[in-house]
């Protein structure tokens, strides 16, 4: 589904990412932990067509195709997904126009017919109850006014929205309370199929608990330096990055 | 009376733009009134100074039927036009007045037009000025308004097409408790100019005003905002915001924005502000990685900026007409509905 090789990032002069590899099957879930700094969340932006990195080397390629070809808006509509570590607000956009024109472009390009206002109502209604989100924010500015949890919440709504095949959560766990983490790691599981895959980038184990990854890797420096199973993620709660690196 | 041959054609072409059913609709062609003067529910409908312009005097409440002012330039051999439009409220009635200004040719036409309004102890104007010519005309409209005791104004100004739009706005808050809206959302694009120049007179203790000016400018256009605020001494519990908030879309459009505050009382709250800014790129990223295409996702963008200023329109239908104009506006469209043949309102 996703193969990336040797990838190098930059961003300005500074290297971020020196040779990255990671291949992502279908029906498989990957966490990627390391310390501050190490590139993750460059790694997700990437992949996801932020323009203010440069790939100076390596490759990555999506579903048969090269995303680094590709402008943001075609390889989200292929199925690649970046759940934001800080969504972004736009005061004036509602939350239904947003994922209005987000879900129908997503279906021209399947060539599927568009919505009517009424089935997309029905639709937005099911994926809101699968994140416990208040109806009243169908109507409100995109992230306006949100506190970090309903955020995040949003994050997974508009995931559920457009069902990805591949979603890079980048520490959607961070700021969360245990009750808003679990209403997260629920929708995810929800959303999990044999078909899909998950990327989950996180500084903690407690995210883990509820969404079990089939693969951990720690990243640092910009490259993954150890690639383990679900006990990989124990160990470095228990005893740290310095131990794991070194 | 003149008789006007095309004004069956007028009257088609105008058809499709009411907002709701039944609308009662004034045309004035060249500045010249199309009825005879009436009076009809309250509403007196005279001519204007040297039968040029019109005169409305309203009285009882008229808050769910809006009177649409159809102002058109149609002569073939423009010559710059002057004329006034009077707007007058007897004491504690409620209007809500459309006007729309329009060129049915692409000549250079070059029209000055006053609007004198005056607003009786607690009565209240809602009134909209739709500024819709095209990309040569020269548009002027100078509005002077009168507030009275607990009186109430919203005026809402949309520049879509002119070539250069210089607006006028001189409020006077002249008796205690009246309060103020105004508004106005401009796109420019191409050589356009738009050229706002407002004060707002604090004479009287109490009363309210809020300015929300925003203005979009693309290719070449240009655009200056000077807005006064001027508050007398005396005029105690005053409150008067201003606020100017602008989007450059290229590198060589120009905005020159400079609010001003007067104050001669000490107790009051006053507050101005402006901004010039692009879109934003992260926003724009956001939208992108959702699926929405580069065009759109700016549309989008844009749509959200101006949002505001449309909210404070409130009649529903009007404000939902107003919405899909901005959008085609903004998409670079003819701002026309299915059935017209112009691009009129």
């Amino acid at each position: 589904m996703l193969s990336i090789k040797d990838l190098y990032v930059k961003i300005g002069d500074k290297e971020i990412l020196s040779g990255v590899n990671l291949e992502v099957k279908p029906g498989e879930i990957h966490a990627i932990m390391g310390p501050n700094g190490s590139g993750k969340s460059t790694l997700a932006a990437v992949l996801a067509g932020r323009e203010t990195f440069t790939v100076t080397q390596g490759s990555a390629v999506f579903m048969g195709k090269d995303l680094f070809e590709l402008a943001p808006e075609e390889r989200a509509r292929m199925g690649l997904f970046l759940g934001f570590q800080y969504p972004v607000e736009i005061p004036g956009l509602t939350n239904v126009n947003f994922m209005k024109a987000a879900v129908n472009e997503q279906r021209k390009y399947q060539d599927l017919p568009l919505l009517t206002s009424g089935e997309f109502l029905k639709l937005m209604r099911e994926k809101m109850a699968i994140v416990k989100m208040d109806p009243s924010f169908v109507g409100r500015g995109v992230n306006v006014g949100f506190s970090g949890g309903e955020k995040k919440r949003n994050e997974i709504f508009q995931m559920a929205m457009l069902e990805p095949k591949l979603a890079f959560l980048d520490e959607t766990d961070s700021g969360l309370d245990v009750d808003a983490l679990r209403v997260v790691a629920r929708g995810v599981n929800k959303l999990k199929t044999k078909e899909n895959a998950f990327v989950v980038i996180t500084h903690y184990q407690r995210l883990l608990d509820y969404i079990v990854p089939d693969m951990v890797h720690v990243l640092y420096k910009g490259r993954i330096v150890k690639t383990a199973g679900k006990e990989l993620a124990l160990e470095v709660e228990t005893k740290g990055y310095d131990h794991i690196i070194n | 009376m003149t008789k006007y041959t095309y004004m069956p054609e007028v009257r088609r072409v105008f058809r499709c733009t009411v907002p709701n059913e039944n609308i009662r609709q004034v045309f004035l062609v060249d500045g010249i009134l199309q009825e005879e003067e009436n009076e009809r529910n309250g509403i007196v409908l005279q001519r204007g100074t040297n039968q040029m312009g019109l005169k409305l005097h309203i009285s009882g409440d008229h808050s769910q039927e809006p009177i649409q002012v159809i102002s058109v330039r149609n002569e073939d051999l423009p010559r710059p036009l002057e004329f006034s439009n009077r707007w007058e409220l007897a004491p504690g009635a409620v209007a809500q007045i459309i006007v729309c200004d329009h060129t049915m040719q692409e000549y250079l036409y070059k029209t000055f037009r006053y609007s004198q309004i005056k607003v009786g102890d607690g009565a209240h104007l809602d009134i909209l000025f739709m500024q819709n010519e095209h990309h040569r005309s020269n548009y002027r409209l100078d509005i002077d308004a009168q507030l009275n005791e607990l009186s109430g104004l919203d005026c809402h100004i949309l520049s879509l097409y002119g070539g250069v739009i210089q607006n006028t706005l001189h409020v006077n808050m002249q008796r205690p408790g009246a309060v103020c809206n105004l508004d106005g959302l401009y796109l420019a694009d191409g050589e356009q100019e738009v050229l706002y120049d407002i004060t707002v007179r604090h004479d009287s203790p109490g009363c309210d005003s809020r300015q929300l000016f925003k203005g979009i400018l693309d290719n070449h256009a240009r655009a200056s905002f000077d807005g006064t605020i001027h508050v007398a001494p005396g005029a105690q519990k005053t409150e008067a915001y201003q606020a100017n908030h602008n989007l450059l879309l290229t590198h060589d459009a120009r905005i020159t924005t400079k609010p001003q505050l007067e104050i001669y009382a000490d107790d009051v709250k006053c507050s101005h502000g402006a901004t010039i800014g692009r879109l934003d790129e992260l926003e724009l990223f956001y939208l992108r990685s959702r699926g929405i295409p580069l065009a759109e996702a700016r549309m989008l963008q844009q749509m959200a900026f101006v949002q505001d200023v449309l909210d404070r329109v409130r009649n529903d239908a009007i404000r939902s007409r107003l919405e899909r104009m901005v959008e085609s506006r903004l998409r670079g469209e003819f701002t026309k509905c299915s059935h017209c043949t112009m691009h009129c309102c």
